[in-house]
């Protein structure tokens, strides 16, 4: 970093501070700094800071809030770099002070009021990347922008896509061996889903990774042919892909099929609920699994690949974790693409397992009976066995903590009509179960990604939790309540050691550093996403209103 | 949905066609697209949406005013469903699902 700042001043230009290639790939090493989504690009979501532990942990207290001036929700993950925080929802971009919590600068988009019709579950913004003294995020309306990290001057904004034809922008960009990448959302409305690589220094497309294959192009066999099934097809990516930069893959999910109702798409529909592991430089396929082939169900595959190096009968394996959200974890070896294991982490009944040799799902009875179009019980539902509220993988235990969804649905494939450009293209059904009284809606659970089974889980009776989690070698796993309440848990046990009542619900993840010697935990407030849209009424005594909060140990 | 719309429009001619039960047919498909995912199917399962069973009988001007321009966390319709159009939904709505 010195050679790099004094070359900046040298050379005259506005890069002073920059951070590299090697900054973002070595993040997590300088705890002063969060500068990638997940907490290092293999998205482990762990922080090896133990001043907050399970002891000391009592001892939390709020320093500062700000107002983010926001109605629309919060759900982003805070980058921190030299001790300035970049938040992002989708009005916002904001500079704030780690030291005190003061604004230094604010950034705010301008949106067609229309623009949320074409997001199908929540207006939000999962958070910025940085990269070269500049600040990257997306935008509702389908672009990318990129801030002077300084003053929050724009310096280049590319329409990726036009909104009105059912692509939208939620996600944080991922900076890969140089190139800026992100994906798109819209696979309810029928887009052909793809990922982009741009030129981060001119805002310029470098490549366009479709991921439904044309004509012509391998996997395209997997669709009807002689159709524009694949056209509108989905298998979106919109979630940050995770990235490996040994190995120069990253690994992209990707979303459901579309429409959801199935018998207007037959065959296995590449690369749609899938990983795709990619060059970034060229956007390159160099291997995919496909989790749910010809998805029925909207298992969509596009939260956090967790990078790992796990010891897997006496082997050191370097492996990718997904909790899927059709029930499964799955273990992958993420060089080459191939399955260690699939167990299931929550209850399912579409399928019976997975078949170890083939990778497919093995689908049972009711499977077959929500392709022939009958009202059929569901587990897990379309929401998921979990869904976007990312896993945390702590090294130390060997486990992932997730906010996990225990809901099955009603399910019902209707009769399929002609796409329409910026419309909604499901064509399902999906009602509610009647629910024994007491019984969970969702749980917090520490997973053992390789059988599945729970060390421990926290059963949810009145709201699920829609927050990620953070887990530390404090030994605690840090994750927020759509009531608003900040919560600690032990790693160890489940049980929880402390909790702050924050001002709105908590629906993002949470993020922890050092400033000056001290740990510092930082969460946004403010209700909005998926849950919101389900919960409200049950959720109204939660106000909205976005806010920053900042905890540390008060001192002794 | 313009095909459908410019179908419509040859068709109707009349607002009788809006008030009988190709109206309601037509609100429903157009519910069932575009108004289901968040008001539930069939208006069965609302969740945090507004429950449209509830929607006062009365108050035709308030529904078509919310849909055109949007309401709360509702975004604006009116640049995509014609007035005919909403009119349907407004149908489908007081009345329920064709027979």
């Amino acid at each position: 970093m010195r050679i790099l700042v004094a070359a900046a001043v040298l050379s005259g230009t506005t890069a002073v501070c920059a951070q590299s290639l090697d900054d973002l790939k070595n993040d997590g090493r300088n705890t002063d700094n969060i500068l990638t989504y997940g907490m290092g690009y293999h998205q482990q979501r762990y922080s090896r800071l133990n001043q907050i532990d399970r002891k000391s942990v009592r001892r939390l207290v709020p320093v500062w809030s700000l107002s983010l001036d926001n109605n629309w929700g919060e759900q982003a993950q805070p980058i921190v770099y030299n001790g300035v925080m970049y938040v992002t929802n989708a009005r916002h971009t904001v500079a704030i002070d780690v030291a005190t919590g003061k604004q230094i600068w604010k950034h705010t988009l301008e949106w067609p009021p229309e623009t949320p019709r074409v997001v199908c579950c929540g207006v939000s913004n999962k958070g910025a990347a940085i990269y070269n003294g500049r600040v990257y995020r997306t935008t509702l309306d389908a672009h990318v922008i990129a801030l002077n990290a300084k003053d929050g001057k724009e310096v280049w904004k590319t329409k990726v896509a036009e909104w009105k034809d059912g692509v939208s922008l939620t996600l944080a960009p991922l900076i890969a061996n140089g190139v800026l990448v992100i994906g798109n959302s819209g696979a309810e409305f029928g887009v052909r889903g793809f990922i982009d690589g741009i030129d981060p220094e001119t805002g310029k497309r470098l490549w366009r990774r479709y991921t439904i294959p044309a004509p012509g192009e391998k996997g395209h066999e997997t669709w009807p042919q002689g159709s524009n099934a694949w056209e509108v097809g989905g298998g979106s990516a919109w979630i940050t892909g995770s990235y490996d930069p040994q190995l120069d893959l990253m690994y992209w999910g990707t979303g459901n099929p579309a429409p959801w109702a199935s018998q207007s798409r037959p065959g296995d529909n590449l690369y749609t609920s899938s990983v795709l592991a990619m060059r970034p430089k060229t956007g390159e396929i160099v291997w995919h699994y496909q989790f749910t082939p010809n998805d029925a169900y909207d298992y969509d595959a596009c939260w956090e690949l967790i990078n790992a190096d796990l010891k897997i009968d006496g082997r050191d394996r370097k492996v990718l974790m997904q909790l899927n959200r059709n029930g499964f974890v799955y273990v992958l070896d993420r060089a080459s693409g191939s399955l260690i294991s699939a167990r299931p982490y929550a209850k399912v009944n579409w399928a019976n397992g997975v078949d170890p040799d083939t990778g497919r799902p093995l689908e049972s009875d009711i499977a077959k009976s929500i392709r022939a179009g009958n009202p059929t019980e569901m587990w897990p539902s379309t929401r998921g066995g979990k869904n976007w509220m990312h896993a945390s993988f702590n090294p130390q235990t060997g486990l992932l903590y997730a906010a996990t969804l225990h809901e099955g649905r009603m399910y019902k494939h209707l009769e399929t009509k002609p796409h329409v450009v910026g419309q909604r293209y499901m064509y399902i059904e999906n009602l509610p179960l009647p629910r024994a009284a007491g019984e969970p809606i969702g749980h917090i659970d520490a997973i053992n990604p390789l059988t599945g089974e729970k060390k421990w889980r926290v059963p949810l009776t009145d709201f699920q939790v829609w927050s990620a989690t953070l887990s530390t070698a404090g030994g605690l796993v840090f994750t927020g309540k759509e009531t608003g309440e900040f919560i600690a848990l032990d790693a160890e046990s489940g049980k929880q050691l402390w909790q702050f009542q924050t001002g709105s619900g908590i629906n993002a993840m949470p993020v922890t550093y050092t400033h000056k010697g001290r740990q510092y935990v930082t969460v946004l407030s403010g209700i909005g996403g998926l849950y919101w849209n389900i919960a409200r009424e049950q959720l109204q005594n939660v106000p909205q209103g976005g806010s920053v909060w900042t905890f540390a140990l008060m001192p002794d | 949905m313009k095909a459908l719309g410019a179908a419509f429009a040859l068709s109707l001619a009349s607002s009788a066609f809006a008030q009988g039960p190709q109206g309601v047919t037509l609100g429903a498909e157009i519910y069932a697209r575009n108004c289901s995912a968040c008001h539930g199917a069939r208006m069965l399962d609302p969740q945090g949406a507004f429950d449209l069973r509830k929607f006062p009988r009365d108050q035709r001007e308030r529904f078509v005013a919310s849909v055109t321009k949007g309401k709360n966390q509702m975004p604006p319709w009116g640049d995509v469903l014609r007035p005919e159009e909403i009119e349907a939904l407004w149908l489908y709505v007081t009345t329920g699902e064709p027979g």
